[in-house]
């Protein structure tokens, strides 16, 4: 019994790097495995931590793909048999399409009072059907509730997307790619991933500075990595498997 | 994390990422190896429930409905909202007033603090290797 997560996959040159961020190395050929021992009782949450903690460590300094969280296999010999082995020159090409870059993630916030007295200022309707269920028991105003909540709706994601184009006028010329992934919640803004080369991210930083002023006051910005390439690597997955 | 060189305020001072963060990041991302091969994929079916879980349009309608109600009632107020979904988004998003982890330890399963909360505490063992984990397309 001595399964094992996997974690991500890198040059086996990087030994060191995966030794720092607290991993071992599974060395075949020119590739290594990321792997930790799997320790059963472990909080879902914790091992999503390790994962993350794990492959942001070796992305400081190389380049690694993420295999997707939760992987676990039988051990480090399946590990060197089963994956590295058979696909192996499969796995480097796809590392050397990544090398050199990194992922930032770009989310952006609304402050939700201000977003929602642009809604209400600007439809009559919404302004109207609102003043109407203020004035009705919870009961009595469900629909007219139901019905305000879905033209609110919709002027947010026109927001979104008006926002969204904003943001990526600037950020556009900074990256190599993007993926426009869903923003979540009643305040959720936007939700970008970016790959970057490593040498400009400090480009794509007063690019997101020169976004971050003009939508001020209304969408606030926050950026997350460098990180691997976790929203690129798993693209070509389905093609790959 | 380091970004050397070069000022920019957003890549100067990262905030760090809250558990919120590392979820919406992490799922369902990377490379997927072959069911046949490995042994499991582990509490993903889990978290991936509990962190995205899906809200019938009716319920996110009266959610915009509630926040464009609340607008002159109060500013700072109460949520009063139980989904997890806005819970953990907005425990990322305020990080500011309120470190993003501990806006969403209570809510996430397994997300810390002391939660007897018996099914997200431990990791869940998906025995079926043929069964993948949720595609996102299930989520929407």
């Amino acid at each position: 019994m001595s399964e094992v997560h996997v974690h991500g996959v890198t040059h086996a040159a990087e030994r060191a790097a995966i030794e720092g961020a607290g991993a071992r190395a599974v060395v075949h050929g020119e590739l290594a495995a990321v792997v930790g021992d799997a320790a059963p009782d472990t909080r879902a949450a914790d091992l999503a931590r390790r994962h993350w903690k794990v492959l942001e460590a070796i992305a400081a300094t190389a380049t690694v793909l993420p295999v997707r969280f939760g992987t676990v296999m039988a051990g480090d010999a399946a590990v060197a048999d089963e994956l590295l082995a058979p696909d192996h020159d499969a796995l480097r090409a796809r590392l050397e399409r990544f090398e050199g870059t990194v992922q930032l993630t770009v989310k952006g916030t609304y402050d939700e009072a201000a977003l929602m007295r642009s809604i209400v200022e600007g439809s009559p309707e919404v302004a109207r059907l609102r003043e109407r269920v203020r004035t009705l028991s919870e009961a009595a105003g469900h629909f007219e509730r139901i019905r305000l909540g879905e033209i609110v709706a919709g002027a947010v994601e026109q927001a979104r997307q008006q926002d969204a184009a904003r943001l990526l006028e600037h950020l556009d010329a900074h990256a190599i790619d993007r993926r426009i992934e869903p923003a979540t919640g009643t305040d959720g803004a936007v939700n970008a991933a970016f790959l970057i080369e490593r040498g400009r991210t400090a480009a794509f930083g007063r690019a997101l500075d020169a976004a971050a002023e003009e939508l001020a006051g209304r969408v606030e910005l926050r950026v997350i990595g460098p990180l691997p390439p976790y929203s690129f690597a798993s693209e070509e997955a389905a093609a790959w498997a | 994390m380091a970004v050397n060189a070069a000022p920019s305020g957003y890549l100067e001072r990262p905030r760090p990422s809250g558990l919120a963060d590392v979820i919406e990041i992490i799922l369902d991302k990377g490379i997927v190896i072959d069911a046949y091969v490995r042994v499991s994929l582990i509490g993903i079916e889990l978290i991936t429930i509990d962190a995205r879980i899906v809200i019938a349009s009716v319920d996110t309608y009266l959610r915009f409905a509630e926040a464009v109600n609340r607008l002159n009632i109060t500013d700072d107020g109460s949520q009063g909202l139980p989904e997890l979904m806005e819970t953990v988004t907005q425990g990322g998003a305020k990080s500011k007033t309120k470190g993003a982890l501990e806006g969403v330890k209570e809510k996430l399963p397994g997300g810390g603090g002391d939660d007897d909360d018996d099914k997200g505490t431990r990791r869940k063992r998906t025995t079926s290797s043929r069964s993948r984990s949720r595609s996102s397309g299930d989520d929407e």
